[in-house]
């Protein structure tokens, strides 16, 4: 059986969760998931919606708000009393904060961020990046279950989370949280508009290189990144010449991404720039040359001028918006 | 006592230095070694062919001690190459006899070296760049090195550290081929009047890995030819490393005619070259590396001293340029300026007179023995290959005599010819480029990538450039930019100005690989390379 | 106040690495080594808690001899001391023996702050950290881009996701991991170089390694298994198809 753990936070479920169900669902095996907070049954409706054999509800006034000690204590106890063989989260920051202690407490390993489930031998195995993503490993959990690994976020499709014909049971699971143990005092979250670019966290970003010719084509670009809600990025040359700021430049000298989409456009694919982009998930090389390195990466290209083509891009993307 | 520069020549001084204060007892001397690499060894590139003796003077318990020198020379090779075929010298000249040499890695014989430098009791301080030098009057009385944390703008950032100034009674200058230092030395105290203006070449080098078998370890190949052509002064070597590595590279002379020669771009044919291709095919690059060398031999080597200052190694041109090595010539002349500067410090005379034994030293010892004899030899190719070759191989016999000697000689960047002369007027020729494949061949900022090099981005250029209208009007007009050709790394590029129309030069300083070729090269001479921020530069693991 | 900051040493970011011929790891043995960089923040986030709160600062390592370079360079910047656990293994060990091997050796220091980076460079599991504070019994606080420190306790400045950020208190002892890029790394002086070679490193043989949680069974390229798929037509046409080919194959909108 493998748990799935869900999140939320104030009362809202984190739509990765969906992912995290899908790549379970993949398995074939039983599936059950867990949702924590406090009265957190309007959340756990929502998941009786997935084809699962059950959803399982931890309620407990000591687990609102989130703290790491909270969490590792409560989920702790599921998994004594559920035993399953695979426990899955979603590589949320959350997810990092509190799992790998979870892990440890049961004396077990978590094997984070995997982008892959595979059987092998009539065993699972996990496929995670490694060394910024220049690298992938195939890597087997050891030991006897349970076993605990946390899903990339973007690497498992939500929308392929099987919906059940008829929604699925709920069961509520008693868990012994003493409130006095927990250590952290958290204050209410509150936005900030950070200071730099974190490219990292992007899900979807627009590159731009030389081929952009100057500054002031710019906003041919931005007007993609706009459509697509992608954060705009640069090779090198563009945040040497000072168009963009060197926050926004991927590469060797710059960040390194591994976002879903990323569109290359104008950009030759120098090797400094490759080894920070090679690891996203989907790439578009837009380029007028055929033989630009790019195209080596690149899962789509389309050779001809941007200053055609991203137009036309931008415009598609509107229709295919409204449609 | 201060050494800038931990090269072998740096190392041979501070490890001497060392002994000889073991030795000979007294009070201890406080020696400190400064190198501007991050770590020992990054930024040491050379072939390289070794002549353990000055090692064996040194240290001579060096194989007890781990010295990396695991492969010796099995086998020297000549060719002659043309285009396509391969002509085999019969008969080895006896400066091209490598028995009884090593095949080393210099990266690795510097980490090495310096590990045993710091053994014996002295501080090496990586990461550290000398940017000047300090006087008293007329006295070199240390160093200053490099401020870092200044922003691309030139504003201070929150991380600011000032130079620090060390006061020595005697600095070796161990700053290695062009070396920043010794420049402005040479300059400010005139040292190489009455001397031949030095030449030099620069060194193109991979480190490839190829599959087991194609060639013996210790195998050492040197050509000519192909594909220079014979007004070019250089060739090609390959030199078999053992565990199936191997060393390829290309010397090119700095002081060609023809303004569009691009030396990366001899360096893609000669590995084209069926001699060298059959040799690296299904193999893969691991490094690639460029760095200047210093041709002009006896007659270009200024006066060594001046007050508080000596200069050593291949940033004074100990180099013989008939053998192709410097390595061991460099520690002897590191150990002989210990020995020299130990004796004036424990005098307490540090004047240039008594440092001037230096040069006595030199004079008197193997290191004129052996440079003397080929003295011309550079200079006599001034007339082409084969005034070269034939004077090279008649100075086997005479020991290097000439009517003229020295033989005339200028300096590299005074002989580029400008377009309209070497082409003729209204002749549009193109610059020469070679097939990129990214197997067997590379463009130049792939080949960069696998030389490691990094350096802060937010950081002044470190490529001084005092006149960059002269980059966009005269020097593409007449010479067509040979920055653009000369430097290995791509550093320089003509782009479309920012404003209004035309061109404007665009330089990646930190592209660099340290290499000097374009302070050499420039026709204007308005570049001026200094050390950038501390640390940055190459990695050259293994060259 | 007496800190602990644990630093890895990684291969050198970018370099050009490959697989080992085992395919389990990588190529290291001709690579050129650094210090991991969110390490180096946590490093200076040390250093500036020293400066602004008095403390010691012990920096403590896990690794084969080698790692002695980041060690030195830890003192340099200004670390008083440093505790390296030697070993061969730990070098590609995965962050749960890494975590015990620091554990039992920083255990009876009685540290009031134990810092980390946010995860490595290399395996970039992001859990020493957390793994540490359990096996020490210490509260902790992951992603910290800011620390106020009070009496027996710190208030410390969490990053959530999508610009969202939240204060904690919790009690000293505690772990913090620490966000990269929170300031600026401070260069190591000369008279820092010279002063580290005076400084205390204290070499500690661990005296097994955990059993692995998980085994790299194959380390490889990731292979892009087919072509480019270029999209012919006129513009406006190679953008639709393009558009429908993200959305319905490549699912990447």
């Amino acid at each position: 059986m493998i748990l799935v753990i869900a999140e939320q936070r104030g009362d809202v479920l984190n739509p990765v969760s969906w992912e995290t169900v899908s790549a379970a669902q993949q398995f074939g095996d039983a599936v059950k998931i867990v949702v924590a907070g406090d009265g957190p049954f309007g959340i756990a409706e929502e998941l009786a919606a997935a084809d699962v054999s059950e959803v399982l509800v931890v309620d407990h006034p000591a687990l609102e708000p989130y703290t790491s000690d909270g969490f590792v204590d409560a989920i702790a106890q599921v998994v004594r009393v559920e035993q399953p063989e695979l426990v899955l989260w979603p590589h949320t920051y959350q997810t990092r904060d509190y799992a790998p202690k979870l892990a440890t407490r049961l004396d077990r390993v978590l094997i984070p961020d995997c982008t892959g489930l595979k059987t092998h031998d009539g065993g699972r195995l996990l496929i995670r990046p490694m060394f910024q993503g220049k690298f992938v490993a195939d890597v087997r959990p050891e030991g006897p279950a349970p076993h605990f690994a946390s899903l990339q976020i973007g690497a498992f499709p939500a929308v392929s989370a099987v919906r059940g014909t008829v929604p699925a049971a709920m069961r509520a699971i008693n868990v012994d949280v003493d409130a006095d143990a927990i250590r952290q005092q958290p204050e209410k979250p509150f936005k900030e508009a950070k200071q730099a670019v974190d490219l990292t966290q992007a899900e979807r970003i627009v590159a731009v290189g030389r081929g952009i010719k100057d500054a002031e084509h710019l906003p041919v670009v931005q007007g993609l990144a706009k459509a697509l809600d992608a954060e705009l990025a640069a090779s090198r040359p563009i945040c040497d010449s000072g168009w963009l700021p060197m926050d926004r430049q991927v590469g060797s000298s710059g960040q390194t991404v591994a976002p879903k989409l990323y569109i290359a456009i104008g950009i030759s694919g120098a090797i400094q720039h490759l080894v920070g982009m090679k690891g996203a998930k989907t790439i578009v090389g837009i380029n007028k040359d055929v033989d630009a390195p790019i195209f080596e990466v690149a899962d789509y290209g389309i050779v001809g001028d941007l200053f055609e083509i991203v137009p036309a891009l931008t415009t598609a993307l509107g229709d295919d918006e409204s449609t | 006592m201060l050494i800038v520069g931990g090269g072998p020549a740096g190392l041979s001084a501070a490890y001497q230095l060392a002994r000889l204060g073991a030795e000979r007892g007294g009070e201890p001397l406080t020696v400190a070694l400064l190198e501007k690499a991050r770590e020992a060894g990054a930024h040491m590139l050379s072939g390289a062919v070794l002549d353990p003796s000055a090692l064996t003077e040194l240290i001579p318990d060096w194989r007890e001690r781990g010295a990396p020198l695991d492969v010796s020379v099995c086998d020297d090779r000549l060719y002659f190459l043309t285009t396509n075929r391969q002509f085999r010298s019969p008969v080895t000249p006896r400066p091209f006899r490598n028995k009884g040499n090593y095949v080393i890695s210099l990266n690795r014989f510097a980490k090495w070296l310096t590990a045993q430098v710091e053994s014996a009791g002295i501080d090496v301080f990586t990461g550290f760049a000398g940017s000047e030098l300090l006087y008293e009057d007329s006295r070199v009385i240390g160093v200053r090195t490099g401020d870092r944390g200044i922003g691309r703008d030139g504003v201070k950032k929150s991380t600011f550290e000032p130079g620090v100034d060390i006061h020595a009674k005697v600095t070796l200058l161990a700053d290695g081929v062009r070396g920043n230092l010794t420049k402005t030395l040479v300059q400010r105290f005139g040292l190489d009047v009455g001397r031949s203006p030095q030449s030099y070449a620069i060194g193109i080098k991979e480190l490839w890995e190829i599959p087991p078998g194609r060639l013996t370890s210790g195998t050492v190949v040197h050509t000519a030819g192909y594909p220079l052509q014979l007004e070019e002064f250089g060739g090609g070597f390959i030199y078999a490393l053992g565990d199936d590595c191997v060393s390829v590279g290309f010397v090119a002379g700095l002081d060609y005619r023809d303004p569009l020669f691009d030396p990366h771009v001899a360096f893609q044919r000669f590995k084209r070259h069926p001699l060298v291709a059959t040799l690296l095919i299904d193999g893969q690059m691991v490094r690639y590396g460029a760095k200047a060398l210093p041709e002009g031999g006896w007659h270009a080597i200024p006066r060594c001293h001046a007050s508080g200052a000596l200069i050593i190694g291949d940033a004074a041109g100990f180099l013989n340029s008939m053998r192709l090595k410097g390595i061991h010539l460099a520690m002897r002349s590191g150990m002989c300026a210990a020995e020299v500067a130990f004796q004036a410090v424990r005098e307490n005379d540090l004047s240039a007179t008594r440092l001037g034994q230096y040069g006595d030293m030199i004079e008197r010892g193997p290191i004129k023995k052996e440079l003397y004899p080929v003295r011309n030899v550079h200079q006599s190719f001034a007339g082409g290959f084969v005034s070269g070759f034939a004077f090279s191989a008649l100075s086997l016999v005479t020991g290097g005599w000439w009517f003229r000697d020295p033989m005339p000689a200028h300096a590299g960047h005074e002989r580029i010819r400008t377009v309209a002369d070497y082409f003729g007027q209204g002749h549009l020729v193109e610059p020469p480029t070679a097939p990129v494949d990214r197997t067997l061949t590379f463009d130049k900022l792939t080949n960069v990538h696998y030389s490691g090099t990094r350096h802060a981005e937010d950081q002044p250029s470190h490529l001084q450039v005092k006149d960059t209208d002269i980059c966009r009007t005269r020097c593409m007009e007449e010479y067509r930019n040979p920055c653009l050709r000369f430097c290995p790394a791509n550093v320089y590029e003509i782009v479309d100005a920012d404003a209004g129309a035309g061109k404007q030069l665009h330089v990646n300083a930190s592209n660099c690989v340290h290499c000097k070729t374009c302070d050499i090269m420039d026709p204007y001479q308005i570049i001026n390379w200094v050390p950038p921020e501390g640390g940055g530069g190459p990695q050259y693991e293994g060259m | 106040m007496k800190i602990a900051v644990c630093i890895k040493q990684v291969v050198t970011r970018d370099w050009p690495l490959r697989v080992a011929e085992s395919a389990t790891w990588v190529r290291d043995q001709e690579a050129s080594f650094e210090m991991n960089e969110p390490d180096a923040y946590a490093l200076e986030e040390a250093l500036r808690l020293k400066e602004k709160n008095g403390a010691e600062v012990v920096v403590c390592a896990a690794g084969p001899a080698r790692v002695s370079q980041v060690i030195r360079e830890a003192l340099a910047r200004g670390a008083d001391r440093a505790i390296h656990v030697q070993s061969d293994e730990l070098a590609f060990a995965d962050a749960n023996a890494v975590a015990e091997a620091l554990a039992t050796s920083i255990r009876d220091e009685g540290f009031d702050v134990v810092l980390t980076g946010l995860q490595s460079d290399d395996q970039g599991f992001g859990q020493t950290g957390v793994i540490l504070a359990e096996r020490m019994g210490l509260p902790h606080a992951t992603i910290i881009m800011e620390v106020e420190v009070g009496d027996g306790r710190l208030r410390v400045k969490r990053e959530l996701e999508s610009g969202w950020f939240q204060w904690v208190s919790l009690p000293t002892p505690a772990l913090l991991t620490i966000q990269s890029g929170i300031n600026q790394l401070r260069y190591a002086t000369l008279k820092g170089i010279m002063a580290a070679k005076r400084k205390e490193v204290r070499i500690v043989t661990p005296e097994g390694l955990p059993t692995a949680g998980h085994r790299i069974l194959k380390l490889y390229v990731p292979e892009k298994d087919k072509a480019t798929r270029f999209i012919e037509g006129p513009p406006a046409n190679a953008a639709r198809e393009l558009v429908r080919l993200l959305r319905e194959e490549a699912r990447a909108l």
